[in-house]
């Protein structure tokens, strides 16, 4: 089934099309590399997804529900969650925090009843804290929870922010750039991460430039050039996909070097 | 129990006892006009710092729901014959209602547009208060009756108006703890720390703002007014543009990171010490704008920031800011 589909989205910046038509369908459970030159729309067609844009046509489903132009913290309730290109965290929080600010949707209580710190308010809250230890244990950052964010190394720091996004309970998990920056040893664990918490029944959109990883990692790929899909498929297939090449060598540094 | 823990409960126990002897031990009327003050401007220090922290916005129209507060709680006494006990609130609510009718528009675009339009708020309610002759012209209104008696408590002498003040402070500050601490202060937090992560996580940042716009003009408009039937006379030219800056100096010169503690602080420093220099009305603004920058230039932290993380205060951080201060200034000549 479906998971999203996104169906012919065009979005303008002025007279600039940033991306032009693009139709695609992610499944339940499967990780779809979203790839492309710098410039491509890649990181737009998230900011899209994810309700930070407005789209000038088209249409977005997700589990079968139209969430067109809805705004973006609407969107997180519906269950898509993403990570950012640069680093964004609570930079000035400790890691528990920036953990257990970002499970926001999962209070049932009414917020008044808050205010008074009332015993099923309290209890709510000691639930919640269980499920941060949780979560910080299965990515490996328990032993760092009392750090400030900003002082985390960078590789830390990306895992932190899948961490957030998944503290939303997400059904759909965008990724933009997951394993930028970082060195190979970094790079394993955070493949390993996104291995696991697919295994947990969550849908991943992942955009990446390190080649080897997305091939590695996704199920099927979608290749975007200026704006518009220019292919889709499996790895093997993109690899060899003429116009995938040709997009790629275009560029001085050849990011195709897997080939 | 934490050592840290433990010094929080000692540091607040000690300081509600200061506050609650204060006035037994100094019994001079003044003084003790100073301390009402000081609550009075401690309660929108904290309003500043509330609408900064926990939405990151900056509100230099704090003086107007002050002005608001006072003249609705004198106008339902004045003209209603209303009781002080029940304007009191009333005063609140129609404070807050004010609040949400601007917040809603004007929040949707919180950076520098709100505040310009928060300071052209204070501007339009000073102007409608001077100019409308039934808002009492710009004389405002004098002889404002005093709180009614409650049992043998009489508000003839400043001390049953220093406890009135006192138990609306610790009023305000239970209520800020409470809602700091829950999960509509750690929403708060979010928005504050990054406004596009909180969307995210699912917060409704437009929402959260407004709502911390609301209570933090109620409670301007709760002191608002207490101030009014405290001193008894208000005039528009109390609550002009240059009380709201005065108000942004408490936070800061306190620590801004500090929602509470901070502005109390700076605010008991900043209604004492131009008092005990006998600084006169005309260069008090002088005064109050190069500590605001020598603050913000050299302890952006403020007290506490600086107390707390010491190496702000070695002189090389100092020295350094000079430095840059000179190059600057060579710049500016060269040109």
């Amino acid at each position: 089934m479906a998971n999203l589909e996104v169906k012919k989205v065009t979005k303008y910046f002025g007279g600039l099309a940033a991306i032009q038509d693009i139709d695609l369908d992610v499944f339940d459970s499967e990780i779809m590399g979203l790839i492309g030159p710098n410039g491509a729309g890649k990181t737009t067609l998230f900011n899209i997804i994810s309700g930070f844009y407005p789209l000038t046509s088209g249409n977005i489903m997700f589990k079968g529900e139209d969430i067109t132009g809805l705004r973006a913290d609407v969107i997180a309730k519906k269950g898509i969650a993403r990570t950012f290109q640069l680093t964004t965290l609570f930079l000035r929080a400790t890691v528990f925090d920036n953990v257990f600010i970002g499970f926001h949707m999962h209070y049932r209580q009414a917020g008044w009843k808050a205010l008074f710190h009332i015993p099923a308010v309290k209890k709510e809250e000691l639930i919640i804290k269980q499920k941060v230890k949780e979560l910080l244990n299965i990515t490996g950052l328990t032993q760092l929870k009392d750090e400030l964010a900003i002082n985390l190394p960078h590789g830390y720091q990306r895992i932190l922010g899948v961490c957030i996004a998944l503290s939303c309970n997400p059904k759909l998990l965008l990724l933009d750039e997951p394993l930028t920056g970082m060195d190979p040893t970094e790079k394993l664990v955070m493949v390993d991460l996104i291995k696991k918490i697919r295994i947990r029944g969550i849908t991943i959109v992942v955009v990446e430039h390190d080649m080897k990883a997305v091939m590695r990692l996704c199920d099927r790929i979608i290749v975007l050039n200026h704006g518009k899909k220019i292919a889709e498929g499996l790895p093997e297939e993109i690899i060899h996909n003429r116009e995938v090449i040709e997009a790629y060598l275009g560029r001085e540094d050849g990011e195709m070097d897997v080939v | 129990m934490t050592n840290k823990r433990l010094g929080k409960v000692i540091i607040t126990i000690l300081g509600l006892i200061i506050l609650l002897l204060l006035p037994l031990v100094v019994k001079n009327p003044y003084w003790q006009h100073l301390f009402i003050m000081g609550l009075v401007n401690s309660v929108l220090g904290m309003t500043f710092s509330m609408i900064f922290c926990c939405a990151g916005m900056v509100n230099l129209g704090i003086g107007a729901f002050f002005a608001i507060g006072a003249y609705a709680s004198t106008m339902l006494v004045i003209m209603g014959n209303w009781s002080f006990w029940l304007a009191l609130p009333l005063a609140v609510i129609i404070t807050g209602i004010i609040a949400l009718a601007f917040g809603f528009v004007s929040i949707r675009n919180p950076g520098v547009p709100f505040v310009l339009m928060t300071i052209i708020f204070a501007e339009i309610v000073t102007q409608m208060t001077g100019q409308i002759q039934l808002f009492g012209g710009w004389g405002g209104f004098i002889m404002i009756p005093r709180p009614d008696s409650i049992g043998p408590i009489e508000f003839k002498t400043k001390l049953p108006y220093y406890y009135l003040i006192l138990s609306l402070f610790l009023l305000i500050v239970l209520f800020l703890k409470g809602i700091y601490t829950s999960r509509i202060g750690r929403a708060w937090k979010a928005i504050s720390l990054s406004p596009h992560l909180a969307e995210t996580i699912g917060i409704n940042v437009y929402r959260y703002r407004v709502l911390a716009f609301v209570i933090a003009s109620s409670a301007a408009g709760l002191v608002g007014s207490f101030y009014a039937h405290y001193s008894q006379t208000i005039a528009p030219a109390s609550f002009s543009g240059f009380f709201s800056i005065l108000v942004q100096l408490y936070p800061i010169l306190g620590g801004i990171n500090f929602y509470i503690l901070g502005p109390t602080l700076g605010a008991g420093i900043m209604t004492f010490i131009p008092e005990y220099l006998r600084i006169t009305k005309e260069i008090e603004p002088i005064i109050t704008g190069l500590l605001l920058l020598a603050i913000i230039i050299f302890f952006p932290g403020g007290i506490l920031g600086s107390l707390i993380n010491f190496p702000h205060l070695r002189l090389t951080v100092i020295s350094n800011r000079l430095k840059e201060i000179r190059a600057w200034l060579s710049i500016i000549k060269s040109r």
